[in-house]
């Protein structure tokens, strides 16, 4: 489904990815672990647009899709959920909802895609009045991804989920993902909690300043000695 | 707005309705009309601009270009071409938009480059407008220029040309308020709110600053037709930065995002500018002073006043939360 071929991305000078492969098949749930600054972000960013890349290709359904503009990789069904929780502050949450289904223009499907967000997140429609500021940080994570939902994505592209999160919000997060698996979306996980995410994965691939260093089913990569000792230390479980 | 019982507004409407349209039987007075008329032309020109600045968040440094095109087109094409009137005010408009369409390239500039880039566009058209005299008739301005008409009526009295100005003011605010809360104003919201966000839910942050930036031009090509009717003289001053600002400080002042405060900002200002003629340069530091007194009120401007005074007297201020 997706397809990233020797990807090169640089800031000025910088190089932040060098020569990243990687594939995620229709139905799949994948993650990229790294530490801090590893490139995990970089790889989201380039998949949705938001970054161009200096070299290599990306392809999506076996388009290629490294040269299209962020809003119409969108249309093509590739969403983002920007790191950081980047919610609308000052629009109520039913407002952000609607943003998120701002290409959708059949009624009933946005219907749908409300109804859908809502049964996820019973807390949301609870607050649909609300603003977007004055949830609180674990909301606002399910805020940011019922947007996405919104918008009907194919492939969910899932930046840094679980950062900042209290551990019973980390489970709710663990939860979430799980469900939005089983109801059919191909998802690419970025994490720093390498635990949580090989748990939920298939399939990981491991991203040291810049490179893929690893690839492996996600059974194998938890038993590995050297993904064991870089990032499941016990301390990193609860983050 | 929200403490209003719902079955009283449509009461209140109609009383500010027949209060705004029986203004000039209450207070004929001329050079009082000829003040409020003024204000109407700038309230429609505040209307733009609010969109541009509040709802899209682009700070434009040369509107008066707009406003100057927009009059100088219409006055030219009615005076010196004999176009119908109310067909060279549409003309002065459409120009107007037309002349925003050739700076959309600048619009991927962000904040302050921005700023810049309208700034020294402001000084071009400005530049023409005093130079060009085969066209503008240059430093001496353009006299002579014929009152607004539509079919038989003829807008050549301040009584009269309230009615107009009333009128296009109306229009303006009502269609800028279904703008903006319709699909068009949440996605100028998101875009302003966060722009990752916003191209990550599939919205061209860039076709909607130009579209916003061309309906804003467009808007103070209006104004510019009115004004050059209203006034029957164009002089090149009246198109400078130091216009472009007064515009900017009706924005601030009467709140950033309220298309309300746009209407009450202008006449605040128009009023002031009259009625403070005496002291003459020592308006403009008024002015100025005003602009960093509403900034730092922030962005609600006059709207956040009462709200603001009433948590400064329960308590001290909160800490600001970083969303």
């Amino acid at each position: 489904m997706l397809e990233l071929d020797s990807v090169d991305v640089a800031y000025g000078s910088i190089q932040a990815l060098r020569s990243v492969s990687l594939r995620v098949s229709a139905g799949e749930l994948v993650t990229l672990i790294g530490a801090n600054g590893a490139g995990k972000t970089t790889t989201i960013r380039s998949i949705s647009g938001l970054l161009r890349p200096t070299a290599g290709s990306i392809r999506f359904e076996g388009h290629p899709i490294h040269r299209v503009p962020p809003e119409a990789i969108v249309a093509r069904g590739i969403v983002q959920v920007p790191e950081g929780r980047r919610i609308f502050p000052e629009l109520t949450v039913e407002e952000n909802l609607r943003v998120g289904a701002y290409l959708v223009r059949d009624r009933a499907r946005v219907a749908q895609g409300f109804e859908r967000v809502y049964t996820l997140f019973p807390r949301l429609r609870e607050r649909r009045r609300q603003l977007g500021s004055t949830l609180s940080g674990g909301e606002q994570q399910m805020l940011a991804v019922g947007r996405a939902l919104m918008a009907g994505p194919r492939l969910l592209l899932l930046d840094e989920p679980s950062l900042g999160l209290a551990p019973l919000l980390v489970e709710e997060v663990a939860r979430v993902v799980t469900e939005l698996k089983r109801s059919g979306i191909t998802i690419l996980l970025v994490e720093q909690n390498a635990r949580l995410a090989l748990t939920l994965a298939d399939r990981g691939y491991v991203l040291e300043t810049g490179r893929i260093v690893l690839s492996d089913t996600s059974d194998r990569l938890l038993a590995n000695p050297e993904v064991q000792r870089s990032y499941l230390g016990s301390s990193r479980a609860g983050r | 707005m929200g403490g209003l019982a719902r079955g009283r507004r449509p009461l209140l409407v109609l009383a500010l309705v027949v209060l705004l349209l029986a203004i000039p039987w209450l207070l004929p007075q001329r050079y009082f009309l000829r003040v409020v008329d003024l204000g109407l032309v700038y309230a429609v020109l505040a209307l733009g601009l609010q969109l541009l600045v509040g709802s899209a968040g682009q700070l434009s440094l040369g509107h008066a270009a707009f406003y100057g095109t927009g009059a100088y087109t219409s006055a030219i094409l009615a005076r010196k071409l004999g176009v119908p009137v109310e067909a060279a005010f549409l003309a002065g408009a459409v120009v107007a938009a037309l002349l925003a369409l050739t700076l959309v390239p600048v619009l991927r500039l962000r904040g302050n480059e921005l700023a810049v880039a309208t700034l020294g566009f402001g000084v071009i058209v400005h530049a023409v407008i005093l130079n060009e005299e085969w066209l503008t008739e240059g430093p001496f301005g353009m006299m002579k220029i014929p009152p607004f008409r539509l079919g038989l009526l003829v807008f050549d009295t301040e009584f009269r040309f309230y009615y107009l100005g009333l009128a296009v003011t109306a229009a303006t605010y009502l269609a800028f308020r279904r703008l903006t809360r319709s699909r068009f104003g949440r996605a100028l919201e998101a875009i302003r709110q966060s722009e990752e966000a916003a191209v990550t839910s599939g919205i061209n942050p860039v076709r909607y600053k130009s579209k916003v930036f061309v309906i804003a031009a467009f808007t103070a090509g209006l104004a510019g037709g009115l004004f050059a009717h209203l006034n029957r003289y164009l002089n090149p001053n009246d198109f400078t930065l130091t216009e472009s600002i007064n515009i900017l400080v009706m924005v601030v002042v009467g709140g950033l995002r309220s298309l309300e405060g746009a209407i009450v900002g202008a006449m605040i200002i128009i009023f002031a500018s009259e009625y403070l003629r005496a002291f003459k340069e020592y308006r403009l530091i008024l002015f100025g002073a005003l602009l960093v007194v509403f900034m730092a009120l922030g962005a609600e401007g006059l709207r956040g006043l009462p709200a603001k005074l009433a948590a400064a007297a329960r308590r001290p201020a909160p800490e600001p939360s970083d969303g």
